[in-house]
């Protein structure tokens, strides 16, 4: 997967699975923070966004300061997960 | 006489226990004070890929029989030793039954669940179902202890325990009952371990509260009764008080379903509250059992709140968590902890914060470490529980002794309950439907049963809400949310205070097999942190009062299919007992085909309820202080003449009053053959009979559904008075609502 379909991957889920109804995937930017005043999505979300994560995508996110960073924005995100994926 | 002369004082007479430290209360509270920890690997069940496996377990119960679930066997045992040390015999008092909880049969049925989810044809060990129901617990305690004359099951997550002492009071104050054996009973099971893991909730060791280390809670299990008595009739059946039962208050923050409001500001606004009714104040204080998880937030919002209404006295006053030692046992945890506080005041005794080596500087506590030790004396200590939801309860335990010095002490601190707290006759300001029938106001829940059902209509609450707001609301949830928003815009008024009570017979059982089903096939870690809180039986109701505001007590009651009238009854209850000047009532039931194929037929009453084409119900009214409504200049819609409720042979019934005049009629939620023996012999046997299945489809909150309509129809003048007859298997309410006040 590229790592712009990989973006369009985690952007699908976090729609679906945090139950964004009616967002456009495609209209979350790439860069913009996803937790507080971003999407506004708390730390429930980022727990069901980690179990899906994995789930779906094979790749698990660690607990913790960690997990702060991987989940600031769409592309920290990708880029976790093709780091894991590659490596 | 001063005002303190004549507080109505409930004394503690009994009490039970069953905890992982041992079965008893003499063993648990020597193991408590010695700083015993019972947290350890779990072995009731397989923890494989668990994140975490470790929990307070409790050896020593069994299961007796059939149709008990190891919750409702440690709830027997703590209640029977709760009586026997009050020495009370229930066949010569008044004694009512308050049972709360939030897994109930779960342990026994959760891999049944799983089956029935992904095999929907599977129809084997239905029997292993009888223990599911929340109400489970109590009917089994009334067979077994009881007849008592009033029983009432409620959930609010984790402060469940701790809302069946507030139940007990208001029941108590009001005169309904001469006693109350009240406490909480829950089994660890599959499904909590597997969802606090999921919320990352759960320290990989035993917990340690209010330590820098601090990851988690760990869970446990257990019961808790006590039993509570108006002082001057324990006195007079020559009966000695532990402790008092002093103060209490409950709110709801609003907030979040998981996470606490940081600041602790409504916690902090219940302590006020709750110290202020035990007729108190901060210098009075001289321990606190912490709710203290062990989590993160919740030790520093529980460290903030304590701050925040205690001030300075909080560097005096020693907090302690016994969640370190017998683990946090969900809905049981606030009365378990209710008897170790009234027993700290008894003894003049503080238990320990085991495991408490680093004590975290920011939370700016005083400790009780390690050990427990005696302080001299322990006139009066706080015990705090909350729920997901933010459903909060806090209680006041005082020295049964210290009433003489305050009748006194005429210095101005001794308050009388402020004029919100006084009992008040009940009113309904409004009523609202939603269901096949769209959604209905007051006025057109009068026409409603004109209509006739039709089983393709759509239900679609996502029309009324923000979608935003409402994203983690499930079904019920959502349907909840519809139907209160309309009735309180019916009842008009913007009080941030009012309470809720929300009936359902079985929660949310298809939601927990889909749980437990996805567990058992991709194991321990798919399990849904965020689907997790919505199986909790109190979840639409803190999601409810999440959505639309609502700052008062905020519970889930459970009959069977009366799980609606046993909200309402409660409402009134809790407005009698000044808890609350207006609590919406009623009940939601979202569809689910495990309790259709399977939880109603096995708990009908009426055969008429089974194979019944059903609906998607709910159904609320709008139950408010009369004094409190004539306050804002609501419209009085009618009032509430009278409330029974009963088990059994229905002792209750002969109480109901006779209809006033020839405008008069009955609304039932089906047909009952089982209705005919009691109207049949009444004075309401010759009144037309209205059946509210027939317009809205079957469904087990059919009961809220005649409120409702019965509220319609005295606001539309289409009848004078109503007597709403709800019926379930060996249970029965009969609510009577009428025009005219005072």
């Amino acid at each position: 997967m590229s790592s712009a379909q990989l973006r369009s991957e985690v952007k699908r889920i976090i729609v679906t699975e945090l139950n964004l109804k009616g967002r456009d995937p495609e209209s979350i930017e790439d860069d913009a923070p996803l937790f507080g005043s971003g999407l506004g999505l708390d730390s429930l979300d980022a727990l069901q966004l980690a179990m899906v994560v994995e789930e779906q995508l094979g790749v698990r996110i660690p607990e913790g300061d960690e997990a702060r960073q991987i989940f600031q924005s769409v592309r920290t995100i990708a880029d976790h997960v093709a780091k894991v994926q590659s490596g | 006489m001063s005002a303190t002369a004549s507080r109505i004082r409930l004394w503690v007479t009994g009490l039970g226990l069953v905890t992982p430290l041992g079965v008893g209360v003499e063993t648990t509270w020597a193991r408590l004070v010695r700083g015993d920890r019972a947290i350890r690997a779990i072995t009731r069940f397989d923890v494989a890929g668990q994140r975490v496996g470790v929990a307070g377990e409790v050896d020593g119960v069994e299961v007796p029989a059939v149709g008990w679930s190891r919750t409702t066997a440690m709830a027997a045992t703590a209640a029977e030793e709760a009586l026997r040390s009050a020495r009370l015999d229930v066949r010569r008092r008044r004694v009512g039954l308050v049972v709360g909880g939030t897994t109930g049969g779960m342990f026994e049925t959760e891999l049944l669940l799983a089956r029935l989810h992904g095999e929907p044809g599977c129809r084997e060990l239905l029997v292993g179902m009888g223990s599911h129901p929340l109400t489970s617990t109590g009917d089994r305690l009334d067979e077994r202890l009881g007849p008592f004359v009033r029983v009432r099951t409620l959930a609010s997550a984790c402060s469940s325990g701790a809302n069946a002492l507030v139940v007990a009071a208001g029941w108590l104050l009001a005169g309904d009952v001469d006693a109350v054996v009240a406490g909480a009973s829950d089994g660890l099971c599959r499904l909590t371990v597997s969802g606090f893991n999921a919320l990352g909730a759960t320290d990989p060791e035993a917990c340690r509260p209010f330590d820098r280390r601090r990851r988690g809670t760990s869970l446990g299990e257990g019961a808790g009764f006590l039993v509570i008595e108006r002082a001057e009739s324990a006195r007079a059946r020559g009966a000695e008080p532990v402790a008092e039962l002093a103060g209490w208050a409950v709110g709801s923050e609003a907030h979040h379903i998981t996470n606490p409001a940081p600041d602790g500001a409504v916690v902090a606004s219940l302590v006020e509250r709750a110290v202020k009714r035990a007729g108190l104040c901060a210098r009075d204080i001289d321990y606190v059992n912490a709710h203290g998880t062990g989590t993160p937030l919740n030790d520093a919002m529980e460290a903030a709140a304590l701050a925040r209404a205690l001030g300075p006295e909080m560097a005096r006053i020693p907090v302690s968590s016994s969640k370190a030692q017998i683990g946090h046992t969900l809905g049981a945890a606030g009365a378990i902890e209710a008897v170790i506080t009234a027993l700290a005041v008894a003894r003049s005794t503080l238990v320990p914060t085991a495991g408490l080596d680093e004590p975290d500087p920011s939370l700016g506590l005083v400790h009780v470490p390690h050990v427990g030790r005696a302080a001299s004396p322990v006139r009066a200590a706080l015990s705090n529980a909350f729920g997901f939801g933010g459903m909060d309860t806090v209680l006041v335990f005082a020295d049964p002794g210290r009433g003489r010095e305050a009748e006194d002490d005429p210095a101005e601190k001794r308050l009388a309950p402020p004029a919100s707290l006084r009992p008040s006759p009940t009113v309904i300001t409004g009523a609202a439907v939603f269901g096949a029938c769209g959604l209905l106001g007051t006025e057109a829940c009068g026409a409603l049963l004109d209509r006739r059902f039709d089983p393709d209509a759509r239900v679609d609450p996502d029309a009324y809400l923000d979608a935003t707001r409402a994203r983690r609301l499930d079904r019920a949830a959502r349907l909840g949310a519809v139907v209160v928003a309309r009735a309180l815009g019916e009842a008009g008024g913007e009080d941030l205070a009012t309470g809720l009570v929300l009936g359902s017979a079985f929660g949310n059982v298809d939601g927990s097999a889909a749980f437990m089903h996805r567990i058992s096939e991709k194991g321990a870690r798919s399990a849904s942190p965020a689907e997790f809180p919505n199986l909790v039986p109190s979840s639409p109701v803190g999601h409810v009062s999440i959505y639309a505001g609502l700052g008062g007590p905020a519970f889930a009651t459970a009959d069977l299919a009366t799980s609606g009238e046993s909200a309402f009854a409660q409402a009134v209850q809790l407005i009698a007992a000044g808890e609350a000047a207006r609590v919406v009532a009623g009940a939601v039931e979202a569809k689910g085909d495990i309790v259709e194929r399977i939880l109603t037929p096995l708990f009908a009453h009426a055969s008429s309820q089974a194979g019944a084409p059903r609906s998607d119900i709910a159904a609320v009214v709008v139950v408010e202080s009369e004094a409190e409504a004539r306050r804002r200049g609501a419209r009085l819609v009618a009032s509430v003449r009278q409330t029974l409720e009963w088990r059994g042979d229905a002792p209750a019934w002969k109480d109901l009053a006779a209809p006033r005049g020839q405008r008069s009629e009955v609304v039932l939620a089906r047909a009952d053959g089982g209705s005919e023996p009691f109207l049949g012999a009444s004075a309401w046997r010759g009144f037309a009979r209205l059946l509210c299945a027939p317009a809205v489809g079957e469904s087990d909150g059919l009961g809220a559904v005649a409120l409702a309509v019965a509220v319609g129809r005295i606001a539309t003048n289409l009848a004078d008075e109503v007597l709403v007859l709800g019926l379930a298997q060996d249970r029965g309410y009969a609510i009577v609502l009428a025009r005219g006040y005072g």
